[in-house]
């Protein structure tokens, strides 16, 4: 069993259909006494580009932003729209069915709770008598 | 005979003259790095400016910021957006894997390319990505002149 320090996130993984070229997200992972929390940043997609999935233990994140209407001469161009994707390897200490989303202002926040059994518990020893 | 500079002529002059350079070269990239083009703080965001005939636009990436903490001023012909991306990461409890987004606050100004309406600047975020629409001054707007033929 991995200990919870052994989180491995990984960088972009191959396999699950990346886009043809895609922008990887910049991503913070903390965790904390109840799971695992990551943070994406993804401007200019909304929650119906957005697709999350896992896979054997792998978190794959895809994110379409919409078109932007570029009208007119463009003068300067700091960056480009296009998909997101990236793929993290989850340790196996997770509940990936209880994972909660939430894509607020181009940042997605992914709660992982921390599975039942890994969850400190205290046994009362029953004395008999 | 052909005037050659000093510097070339011979060997530890040249050596010594360009390892001078080499240092100058060294201590000018330290101090003024590649990705801080405005000198500014560690954090900016990238900004898309496009022009049409009636207005200037600019999109900013602001991912995870919240709209009411930008301060968005036009004070003659310069645009400045001000703003924090709060450090979250300061907090307790927590035990971090992988930092990779930047936090800080920012500050960053524009010179508009034509003067603009300041009363008529709008901006409206979506998705973490900000769109400022400063409306052209009717001078500054093109005006196609009709050629007459005699």
């Amino acid at each position: 069993m991995t200990k919870p320090t052994d989180v491995s996130v990984e960088n972009p993984f191959e396999p699950t259909e990346p886009p043809e070229s895609y922008f990887v997200p910049a991503a913070d992972v903390y965790e904390t006494a109840d799971g695992l929390t990551l943070l994406a940043e993804m401007p200019g997609v909304k929650p119906d580009g957005l697709t999350v999935t896992v896979e054997e233990n792998v978190l794959v994140l895809r994110g379409d932003p919409a078109a932007a209407d570029e009208a007119g001469e463009l003068l300067l161009k700091e960056f480009e729209v296009g998909p997101f994707y990236r793929a993290f390897r989850l340790p196996a200490d997770y509940d990936t069915q209880k994972i909660d989303a939430k894509l607020k202002q181009g940042l997605l926040t992914l709660h992982l709770p921390k599975s039942e059994r890994l969850k400190p518990r205290r046994i009362e020893v029953t004395v008999d008598e | 005979m052909a005037l050659v500079p000093y510097r070339g002529r011979t060997m530890p002059a040249t050596t010594l003259s360009s390892l001078r350079d080499e240092m100058n070269d060294l201590f000018s990239r330290f101090w003024t790095s590649a990705t801080e083009p405005f000198g500014l703080a560690e954090w900016s965001p990238s900004l898309d400016v496009s022009e049409t005939d009636e207005a200037v636009v600019v999109h900013a990436e602001i991912p995870g910021i919240d709209p009411k903490e930008l301060d968005i001023s036009v004070v003659g012909d310069t645009l400045t957006i001000r703003g924090e991306k709060g450090d979250e990461a300061e907090q307790s409890g927590r035990t971090y894997h992988r930092v990779e987004r930047r936090y800080g606050s920012f500050t960053r100004s524009l010179v508009l390319p034509a003067a603009v309406e300041p009363d008529q600047v709008t901006a409206t975020a979506k998705q973490g990505v900000l769109e400022i629409r400063l409306p052209k001054s009717q001078e500054s707007r093109a005006k196609r002149i009709e050629v007459t033929g005699a």
